[in-house]
């Protein structure tokens, strides 16, 4: 309660109509994005729990990260997420994302993406099932309506960190923000 | 539509091969010396292999040597052939295949990725897939993957024990 309090009424009525109407940029990378297809259409339906897909970053407010992410992707996904407009998520699928999962021993892809990007939440899984990834999303959803998803008040006020784990990587990376 | 002995018999009238061989059907596999190759190459273009499918990079590290393959196919015949050439690996140079198919050069370029050969006359040799790579390229069988990870990449920490023990 303390803590909605300290939100204020306007936030938490932002927080609860933002919970409603999520925007998905679907950038796929690795397999995840398999997993997707039936989760958007009608066997699964992500519509009705007010999930719909966004066509460029600037119109999107959900970042899927589905699978492991090379690092030439990373550096896209960074591009990409600085593009979007706050109030805005990072959804880390699969194991790939957590620690690298089975591609633990690659030299190209990155073993934890919350090193690079602020995530919300992971869903476990080599792939999640459709049903997880609705289980994930429900829970996001939740985080947002009580007002503990501020991944992208945590990237602002550690930029400093992200932007040193994400050069050490990449080398030079162009800054939109 | 020729068979594929009859394949290797113009290979082995027309060209000096150090080795033919009929794999499986459909499949031949020839061998030539690194100076030989760019002419066989354009010969069997010209004999309907007008197909250049991809240039792959064998290392042979026990041997010191760097194996290109040239896959070409052919629409009449309905044959693969490989065409391989052995080059040294210390000073990893051949020469470009761009004049006779211009594709070569991405596949070239390609290679020098991640095997670190050089293509004389392939003026473009920069960096295809990789991104600022300032290690020895990666698909050399001496370059240690798991040093790699470990040096470049953190590990999740699951309270001491890594997830790799």
């Amino acid at each position: 309660m303390k803590e909605k309090f300290k939100r204020g009424k306007w936030k938490e009525f932002l927080d609860w109509a933002q919970n409603k109407s999520l925007s998905m940029l679907h950038y796929c990378t690795g397999c995840g994005a398999i997993e997707l297809p039936p989760t958007m259409t009608s066997r699964y339906d992500m519509s009705r729990f007010g999930i719909g897909q966004a066509a460029t970053p600037r119109q999107a407010d959900l970042l899927l990260v589905t699978g492991y992410l090379s690092t030439k992707t990373l550096r896209r996904i960074i591009y990409t997420y600085e593009q979007m407009q706050e109030p805005k998520f990072v959804v880390g699928f699969g194991s790939c994302t957590i620690n690298g999962g089975m591609y633990w021993d690659s030299y190209n892809t990155i073993k934890q993406l919350d090193k690079y990007l602020p995530v919300e939440l992971y869903i476990a899984g080599c792939m999640p099932r459709p049903e997880a990834i609705l289980d994930g999303f429900l829970e996001l959803k939740q985080k947002i309506d009580s007002g503990e998803a501020k991944g992208y008040e945590e990237y602002e006020e550690n930029i400093e960190f992200y932007h040193k784990n994400q050069e050490e990587v990449l080398g030079e990376v162009q800054r939109t923000q | 539509m020729r068979n594929e002995k009859e394949v290797i018999e113009l290979i082995e009238k027309n060209l000096s091969p150090l080795e033919t061989e009929e794999k499986r059907a459909q499949n031949i596999s020839v061998k030539f010396g690194p100076e030989d190759t760019i002419q066989a190459l354009s010969f069997l273009k010209s004999k309907g292999y007008k197909q250049l499918s991809t240039i792959s990079c064998v290392d042979w590290i026990d041997d010191n040597e760097f194996e290109l393959v040239y896959h070409l196919y052919s629409y009449d015949d309905f044959i693969n052939i490989s065409v391989k050439t052995r080059i040294d690996r210390e000073k990893a140079k051949f020469v470009t295949l761009k004049e006779v198919w211009p594709v070569a050069e991405f596949y070239e370029r390609d290679i020098h990725d991640f095997f670190g050969v050089e293509f004389e006359g392939n003026d473009d040799l920069e960096e295809l897939i990789l991104e600022n790579w300032n290690d020895i390229p990666p698909m050399r069988k001496d370059f240690d993957t798991r040093k790699f990870v470990n040096d470049e990449y953190e590990w999740r920490d699951y309270d001491g024990q890594k997830h790799t023990d």
